[in-house]
């Protein structure tokens, strides 16, 4: 591993010394996705026929991108699965971001503690703060299975925002493994 | 605070931690105990709605019981499922928060709050949900769940989500001040 200056002070294993905070912006972003998870599942929960009106609302207004054509029985069935995708969008993000806010802060963690080189850190906080942003692509996921219609929508938040922050994660969390992995054997 | 004393992680109090421990404990033994009594849960419940039958609607007409039966059966177990989810979480959660909250946040009252909040509401809220499991027998769906919704869901998750916003503010601000 070449990834700048190894860090004296940094890189023992876990319980050797003390175990080291990620950057203020990491567990910022961090607790900030877990209180709007929580968020999301109070509003799931306790404005379920405003949140339900209001995607009703949507999908009629944007009438011809869910293929509405007029009648009752097909609008109906049409509008009603796309409520629900949305609906499955705001549950997503409840339980990705109170799933993923906690394995950032660890994540972020172990690469404070036990990854010695200095440039490799600050890759995996880049990617690990924005990775940790993943669970907002639900919420663009719900409001664009609204606007741009289901399958248009969900192909939208899917390429543009789920895809690179999942991705994100994916790469630092190989990227962890790989330091620990290398740190560990050069430490033997 | 130093700053050099922040930049290692202070573990929150013993009280704090037991807690969130014991609900992850309770979720595990939830979950354990769904499998293992399946059957002495459902027909506990089936029992209970059946001796309250003005409660629940039922008719006396097989088909038409049988439905709000079956309906009240998968809300119990769902109850229950929720329970062992979110307490599982919470509890994390807990762990995590108020580890964030005693290493970063400055002020002792303010600090004291988040993680007394945290702590009590992250640890409340799951419970809310056994409660709503045990009430559908006795009060059916949805009175269950109004009675769980204002003896628990709301005081505890509300304590929970102000506690979170709480700490996302003090930690915008030292990120702001800095």
């Amino acid at each position: 591993m070449t990834s700048g200056r190894r860090d004296a002070t940094v890189g023992h294993p876990l319980g050797a010394g003390p175990v080291r905070r990620p950057p203020l912006v990491l567990v910022f972003v961090a607790v900030l996705m877990i209180a709007l998870g929580e968020t999301a599942g109070a509003v799931l929960s306790q404005l379920r026929p405003q949140t339900e009106r209001y995607a009703r609302a949507r999908v009629k207004a944007n009438a011809s991108v869910h293929g509405l054509v007029g009648a009752a029985d097909y609008d109906a069935e049409v509008t009603s699965r796309a409520v629900f995708t949305a609906e499955a969008g705001l549950s997503f993000m409840h339980t990705h971001a109170e799933g993923l806010g906690p394995v950032i802060l660890l994540a972020g963690t172990l690469a404070a503690t036990a990854v010695p080189w200095r440039r490799m850190r600050a890759i995996l906080y880049a990617l690990f703060t924005l990775g940790a942003l993943f669970p907002l692509g639900y919420l663009v996921y719900a409001v664009a299975v609204l606007e741009a219609g289901r399958d248009e929508g969900t192909a939208l938040a899917e390429q543009y925002v789920l895809t690179p922050l999942g991705s994100a994660v994916i790469l630092a969390l190989v990227g962890l493994v790989m330091a620990l992995g290398r740190g560990r054997s050069r430490a033997a | 605070m130093t700053e050099a004393r922040s930049e290692t992680w202070l573990a929150p109090s013993v009280p704090v931690l037991l807690i969130a421990v014991l609900i992850i404990a309770g979720a595990e033994v939830g979950g354990a105990s769904m499998v293992k009594f399946k059957l002495e849960l459902a027909r506990w419940a089936r029992g209970t709605m059946l001796a309250r039958p003005d409660t629940h609607g039922l008719v006396g007409v097989r088909d038409v019981d049988e439905q709000i039966l079956d309906e009240a059966l998968v809300k119990f177990d769902a109850g229950l499922r929720l329970f062992h989810m979110h307490a599982e979480g919470m509890g994390t959660i807990i762990i995590v928060s108020t580890m964030v909250a005693t290493t970063l946040v400055r002020a002792g009252a303010f600090r004291r709050a988040i993680v007394l909040l945290i702590t009590v509401g992250g640890a409340g809220y799951p419970l809310g949900y056994l409660l709503w499991s045990a009430l559908i027998p006795f009060y059916g769906i949805e009175r269950g769940k109004t009675l769980a919704e204002w003896m628990v869901w709301i005081p505890f998750g509300g304590a929970a989500i102000v506690a979170l916003w709480m700490l996302a503010g003090a930690l915008a601000l030292r990120l702001v001040r800095r």
